[in-house]
């Protein structure tokens, strides 16, 4: 166990059961959400360090469910991946105003999202307060 | 000159009118003197008759007569009734014509002419002497016939009467004269009045002057039916014109799009009345006002606007595409167009065709989403393959394995029927797909979709029934795209539900109709959304579904078209929170293909 703690937002099982394995397997505390309200409900449990969540899903979709996490929790600013396919191009407007968001391209990589994260973690503290402060 | 030979005219006639009134008085002064001469002739004989016979000796005759200077005076004799004379007296020059009196001599007074001398008659009156103491006598008394001289008087009045006469004619003259100027100034004119026979130009008189009246009467009576002529076909083409100005405007008022008419000035001079839905502007606010007084639209406007600076601009058309202001939810184009008759002709100003794009539009967004959603289907199935992929490279657990084998292939399942959909509507709109109808057996047809759908829908805690009779008449169905049908059916049935509920595949038969149904206990459809499932691409709203499943607007469209091509029909009966039946209605196969191959 890293002690990091990772909340993954999806409405396809598939996708919830390979990355929580692959994840577990990297030694990252992983809880799963199928929607944005699960998700809120999940974070107030317990932070997470980082959030990655998909689009497009019922209930409370990414779109509101990432806005809504940063505002919820300004003083935490977790990192937030979200999982979109080139397709959505057009939707990234709203992910580019949040802070310290950054796009998975979809279809998705386990091994490229564990690297991804163990990039993340490896990175100095002062890049968080950089993005902090943007 | 036509007036001195009135004058002529004139002269002559009274001429002969003097000659005819003295030959006419001589003629009535000679009656007279005939009728003097016999009065006087009988007196004188039967005064003569009266007398005693003794007394008519010839020297009594002579003194008893004064007649002999009466110059017809001829002779007077009394003769016995041998005719010898008793006694006579006799004018000078003048013999008494001998011969015997005429047989009535004796019973009365006669009257009877003889040949005189020399060369003119004697009139003689004759009776018989009223003493006969010496025998019978006779009385005779001649006078010279018509011989007379024109007494000098009579000269002198036929003279003065000629002279009045003669003196009336230059009077008549220029009466005449003084009557006739006014039409031989009309003569004059008459000629410059139209066009006359050149013959006619020059009048001579009355008669040329009324010839040429006829003929200038003529000429403008043919003239004014020539011009009445005119008139009526004036008329007559002004209401074609008129006609066909009408039928144009009717052409223009019912062409599906707005047409504006903008002058050269810019200003907007006609508009159909199909611009009022469009523009959401009453043609009265916009007929003859500057382009910013109404309108609100900004590419419009620019568009107008532009038209109006004129030049090279206004030469080739301009498209633009916005959504006007007053109208919302609608998209026009509004393309100018110059108004010329042809190349290089007249320009009229500009005609600015207004069109209604809203279905272009929408169905061009609808088609936008659908790639959209095609490719997040696509990329959702992708992405757990890709997982999955990597998964089974990396790891050695043999459960995990299995799983990773088992997902992989119902996610490439899942992508297949995607595309194999797209294709299939591909094919349906282009009109390739023909269906191949056989008798088949609906109970293997459905128990085999039954089987199909089962595991779909355990993994979501459904319940899938079978409920068809033992004994179901043949349908003739193109089994293949039957089973589409059927599974898209299903598919929304399975996706559309709750977990613990359940979905039914049903079949009846129902007045030579056999009635498939499926049956879900799921979200429902909400009544506005019923009419437009079968709409290609539409997506009814998916609000109340757990574990939804985005659709991709072509399951059901795909199904009604396929039951369509079976000349059958899909019902729909649905109530939202509860479910929703989907009833496919198809003729039985007729008999005559009972001997058919039932496959």
């Amino acid at each position: 166990m890293n002690g990091h703690h990772i909340l993954l937002v999806d409405d396809e099982p598939h996708v919830l059961r390979i990355l929580r394995l692959s994840l577990e397997r990297e030694g990252y505390a992983v809880t799963t959400a199928s929607d944005g309200n699960e998700a809120l409900a999940k974070m107030a449990e317990r932070l997470p360090d980082v959030l990655i969540s998909d689009i497009q899903m019922d209930g409370m979709d990414g779109r509101t469910l990432c806005p809504l996490a940063r505002a919820t929790y300004p003083d935490h600013p977790f990192l937030i991946l979200v999982m979109t396919s080139m397709t959505a191009i057009e939707e990234r407007g709203w992910a580019r105003a949040l802070a310290n968001t950054e796009f998975l391209e979809k279809p998705l990589s386990p091994r490229q999202l564990v690297a991804r994260l163990a990039r993340h973690f490896s990175a100095p503290p002062a890049k968080m307060e950089h993005v902090n402060v943007a | 000159m036509k007036l001195n030979r009135i004058g002529l005219i004139l002269i002559v006639s009274a001429l002969a009118v003097i000659a005819i009134v003295v030959g006419l008085l001589v003629q009535r002064q000679q009656a007279t003197h005939a009728a003097q001469t016999d009065v006087k002739g009988l007196g004188l004989a039967r005064a003569l008759a009266a007398l005693p016979a003794a007394t008519l000796t010839p020297g009594v005759l002579q003194a008893l007569f004064p007649y002999h200077d009466d110059s017809d005076f001829a002779y007077a004799s009394v003769t016995d009734a041998a005719g010898r004379t008793i006694g006579e007296v006799v004018a000078p020059g003048t013999i008494v014509p001998a011969g015997p009196l005429p047989a009535g001599a004796t019973s009365g007074f006669g009257k009877r002419t003889l040949a005189g001398t020399p060369g003119r008659n004697i009139v003689e009156f004759h009776g018989p002497v009223a003493d006969r103491a010496n025998g019978v006598a006779f009385v005779r008394v001649g006078f010279r016939q018509g011989g007379h001289a024109m007494l000098g008087r009579d000269v002198s009045f036929f003279a003065s009467l000629a002279l009045m006469m003669f003196l009336l004619v230059p009077v008549i003259y220029l009466v005449i004269k003084r009557e006739m100027a006014p039409l031989a100034a009309l003569a004059s004119q008459v000629p410059g009045l139209g066009d006359l026979p050149a013959a006619r130009r020059d009048a001579h008189d009355i008669r040329d002057l009324a010839d040429t009246l006829d003929a200038y009467l003529r000429t403008a009576t043919a003239r004014i039916a020539e011009l009445e002529k005119n008139a009526l076909n004036t008329v007559a083409d002004n209401r074609l014109l008129q006609y066909g100005s009408k039928k144009l405007n009717a052409a223009l008022q019912s062409m599906p799009d707005g047409l504006l008419m903008l002058d050269p000035g810019g200003e907007v001079s006609f508009a159909t009345s199909k611009i009022e839905p469009l523009l959401g502007v009453g043609l009265e606010e916009l007929l003859a006002q500057p382009v910013d007084n109404w309108c609100r639209d900004a590419a419009l406007a620019q568009l107008l606007l532009r038209c109006r600076n004129g030049g090279s601009d206004t030469v080739r058309g301009r498209t633009v595409e916005f959504c006007p202001v007053n109208v919302p939810g609608k998209h026009l184009t509004a393309t100018a167009q110059p108004l010329t008759a042809g190349q290089g002709a007249m320009a009229f100003g500009t005609l600015i065709v207004v069109r209604d794009v809203t279905r272009e539009h929408l169905a061009r967004q609808a088609g936008n989403d659908f790639v959209a959603h095609v490719s997040h289907e696509l990329k959702s199935p992708l992405n757990v393959i890709t997982m999955y992929a990597e998964t089974l490279a990396d790891t050695e657990e043999p459960e995990l394995r299995v799983e990773s084998l088992n997902v992989i292939q119902d996610e490439v399942e899942r992508m297949n029927a995607l595309v194999g959909n797209l294709l299939n509507v591909s094919k349906l709109e282009t009109g390739s797909m023909s269906p191949e109808r056989n008798r088949v057996r609906l109970d293997d047809l459905l128990r085999d979709a039954h089987d199909h759908a089962l595991p779909r829908a355990e993994g979501r805690d459904l319940r899938v029934q079978l409920d068809i009779p033992r004994e179901l008449a043949a349908v003739a169905v193109d089994k293949d795209l039957f089973r589409i049908a059927l599974n898209n059916l299903l598919t929304n049935a399975i996706k559309y539900n709750r977990p613990g509920g359940s979905v039914t595949l049903a079949a009846r038969e129902e007045h030579n109709e056999v009635v498939i149904s499926v049956r879900d206990t799921g979200i429902g459809i909400a009544p506005s959304d019923q009419l437009r499932v079968f709409e290609k691409f539409y997506r009814a709203s998916e609000r109340g579904a757990q574990a939804p499943r985005g659709g991709h607007g072509l399951g059901l469209y795909l199904a009604a078209q396929i039951i369509e091509l079976h000349h059958g029909r899909i019902v729909l009966d649905s109530v939202p929170g509860q479910g929703s039946t989907f009833s496919i209605h198809l003729k039985m196969a007729p008999a005559a293909l009972e001997g058919t191959t039932v496959l």
